[in-house]
């Protein structure tokens, strides 16, 4: 894409980004927020694609959605207030929360502009990449397994303690067996 | 022709109590994604609607935005019935994404492409079908549960939900709902061709015709199934789907990598 043709994109794309972000924590419905949430990180894949990188956008626009879509459905399932009815506040804990936001914010924006990136582009027989390759493939495969499976223990656990009778499977009225 | 132009002109029905953000942006978004969907099947060498080197994980990408539509479909409905289709299609979804995107894996395996038109080149002698079968009777009712199609109908079941998560569409929005349906339906069928069966290679024949040939066979079976099975219970699918086909899957993968190393690579 064009210098400009990328600019067209990136800028708007940048700022309903970074708008849906924002309401994801003004929002008090938890369906909104997870999709909000998704709206945004999938607006951030467009950007990757209107920024040439192609592997990493379609990536982000397939991962992203499964997950938000496990992340709001688990939310509306565990929230005792998921329509956000009842006034709930996303934001607990709020002058602490809000300080931690923006020094990370800033931390980030600070490192991504005084960073010395390389202005290169690289194709993909480049010896770096396939390192990468290898390294990902490799030795770091262990600990995306091991993440993988904890959060899936965890996602089974919490439905189990979240059901009726909870871990000991002492049946309520009206449980599905 | 007039009677699509009756469903255009006819007033939004809008449901009492309701998310209105959700419920009016669902529709376009079921729409975008099945178009974005359709735009990666490799249809002849040279024409597709997009080119792109991932097009096998776009056209996945694509298909995923359809869960969270029928969610914000059944959510922003507000209804009972209405909500607890979107629900249906998420446990599903949550389930049957997984075999189909491995499915997919072990398809773009031999090609060591990840793009529709390579994946179709490299089945010129054998279709994949024949070579993997796992992956393919993994992926057929797999694609048929994305597309909403019966016997896995769950989501927006007409008989027992009443009409489900798009129950409460009427006017342009069900007109877009019915056509992102159709535009699935038509997607699935020719990625199906494409990925399986080995897409527009054929003898005698022009390479398109093989592929539209091949494409509307796909679609008429998937239907004459819906019509000839009865909906399958939502506990007995998800018990199928956890239990055997995520399991199958891998094992799916593994068969793709030994067939590449051995005849492929």
């Amino acid at each position: 894409m064009s210098g400009l043709g990328t600019a067209l994109v990136f800028w708007p794309g940048a700022v309903i980004m970074l708008a849906t972000a924002v309401y994801v924590f003004r929002t008090s419905s938890m369906a909104r927020a997870g999709l909000l949430l998704l709206a945004s990180l999938g607006v951030e894949g467009l950007l990757f694609l209107a920024l040439a990188s192609e592997f990493l956008g379609v990536l982000q626009l397939l991962m992203m959605s499964g997950e938000m879509v496990v992340m709001t459905f688990f939310m509306v399932m565990f929230m005792p207030d998921p329509g956000g009815l009842m006034g709930m506040d996303m934001i607990h804990d709020k002058r602490r929360s809000a300080s931690l936001a923006v020094a990370v914010t800033v931390a980030l924006a600070v490192f991504a502009v005084l960073t010395d990136w390389p202005a290169e582009t690289l194709n993909g027989e480049a010896p770096d990449v396939r390192q990468i390759g290898f390294e990902v493939m490799g030795r770091s495969m262990f600990s995306f397994l091991f993440a993988g499976i904890t959060i899936l223990f965890a996602m089974v656990g919490g439905t189990m303690l979240a059901k009726h009778g909870g871990r000991f499977a002492v049946e309520a009225e009206g449980d599905a067996r | 022709m007039r009677r699509a132009w009756r469903q255009v002109d006819a007033p939004l029905g809008t449901p009492r109590h309701h998310d209105a953000w959700l419920f009016h942006l669902a529709p376009p978004l079921l729409l975008v994604a099945s178009v974005v969907a359709l735009a990666m099947v490799p249809w002849a060498p040279g024409f597709r609607g997009i080119e792109l080197s991932t097009g096998v994980i776009l056209f996945a990408g694509a298909l995923a935005f359809v869960t969270p539509a029928v969610f914000m479909a059944g959510w922003g409905g507000g209804r009972p019935l209405v909500v607890l289709g979107g629900f249906r299609f998420v446990a599903l979804m949550l389930a049957y994404a997984m075999p189909l995107a491995m499915a997919l894996t072990a398809v773009a395996a031999p090609a060591e492409s990840l793009q529709p038109a390579a994946i179709v080149d490299v089945q010129h002698a054998v279709p994949t079908a024949l070579v993997q079968p796992l992956a393919f009777a993994l992926w057929v009712p797999s694609a048929m549960a994305v597309a909403l199609m019966a016997p896995f109908d769950l989501a927006n079941a007409s008989e027992e939900l009443d009409g489900g998560a798009f129950g409460q569409y009427g006017g342009i929005h069900a007109g877009m709902v019915a056509l992102a349906r159709r535009i699935l339906v038509l997607a699935l069928a020719g990625m199906t061709a494409a990925l399986f069966l080995s897409g527009w290679h054929g003898p005698l024949l022009a390479p398109a015709i093989w592929m539209a040939l091949k494409t509307l066979a796909v679609a008429a079976t998937m239907l004459w199934v819906g019509r000839r099975f009865p909906r399958v219970e939502l506990d007995r699918l998800l018990s199928v789907a956890w239990k055997f086909a995520i399991p199958a899957a891998i094992g799916a993968i593994a068969w793709s990598g030994l067939v590449t190393l051995l005849f492929y690579a």
